[in-house]
């Protein structure tokens, strides 16, 4: 019988201070699927910064909230969802990442989607029962050549 | 253990910064501080040696982004040094190699701001 694929959930403290634990899971999570030391380092990253906007933006700072993370190693794929239930942000509404404007126009914000979206094979977002759901997935073939 | 540790010196006119541990959404403030702390004191000419940086997210991105028009207006210029296999990834997936000077070494991006009177970007 062929022995199942890690998984693993993990309910946070919608703070800071926990991120770094955050990071840490993921990075260990994405090691056990086979992932290279320095894309096991940006997958936590990824995840680091798709729980930051959960903390910042969905829950407006608050402390005293809930941060769900589901970590699954499925084989092709390493997947991670991150879950809130407070106000939906609609990740279109982030504006695209134009280097050049930042730094003339002082903007800082929009970094950590972009980011995500270039270590990751695939971001999304939807809305299911009530609950924010941001899947972030890397396919373990994709990681190869980089 | 601190999250994030960040010490500074002064070497030739120019402030180095030495974060050492992480930079995030919850350590940023800190690193954000020295840097502003720099500034208040009409210090424009920054090196920040990466060589303790394990990671650095958006926010501390952010942090450099926020400051570097002033640092530059005020002739100055904001630079790397030391970065590490993960941190010069970061810089890379989004660009920021194109938007900051990075150098080998701390000693290289100081003596950097001897050419042409220390000012320019890259």
């Amino acid at each position: 019988m062929a022995r199942a694929k890690p998984s693993l959930m993990l309910s946070i403290p919608s703070q800071t201070s926990f991120l770094s634990l955050v990071r840490e899971v993921t990075k260990k999570m994405a090691e056990s699927a086979g992932f290279s030391d320095g894309t096991a380092d940006r997958l936590a990253l990824a995840v680091d910064e798709a729980t930051t906007n959960v903390i910042e933006h969905a829950y407006h700072g608050s402390g005293d909230r809930e941060v769900e993370l589901r970590i699954e190693d499925r084989g092709p794929e390493f997947r991670v969802e991150v879950v809130d239930d407070g106000t939906t942000v609609d990740p279109r509404a982030v504006p695209r990442v134009d280097l050049g404007r930042y730094v003339s126009e002082r903007r800082t914000g929009g970094l950590g989607v972009h980011l995500m979206e270039k270590i990751m094979d695939s971001v999304t977002f939807r809305r299911t029962a009530r609950r924010n759901v941001c899947t972030l997935v890397k396919r373990k073939e994709s990681s190869r050549a980089r | 253990m601190a999250e994030l540790t960040v010490e500074t010196r002064d070497v030739e006119g120019v402030t180095l910064l030495y974060p050492k541990g992480f930079i995030n959404a919850h350590t940023v403030l800190l690193f954000e501080r020295e840097i502003q702390k720099a500034l208040a004191q009409g210090q424009f000419k920054i090196v920040v040696n990466c060589a303790g940086l394990s990671y650095i997210a958006s926010a501390g991105l952010g942090a450099i982004m926020g400051a570097i028009e002033e640092i530059r207006g005020n002739g100055g210029d904001l630079r790397l040094a030391n970065l590490n296999e993960t941190v010069r990834n970061i810089f890379e997936i989004l660009g920021f190699n194109h938007l900051y000077r990075i150098y080998a070494s701390e000693v290289e991006a100081i003596t950097s701001f001897r050419s042409a009177a220390g000012a320019g970007s890259s």
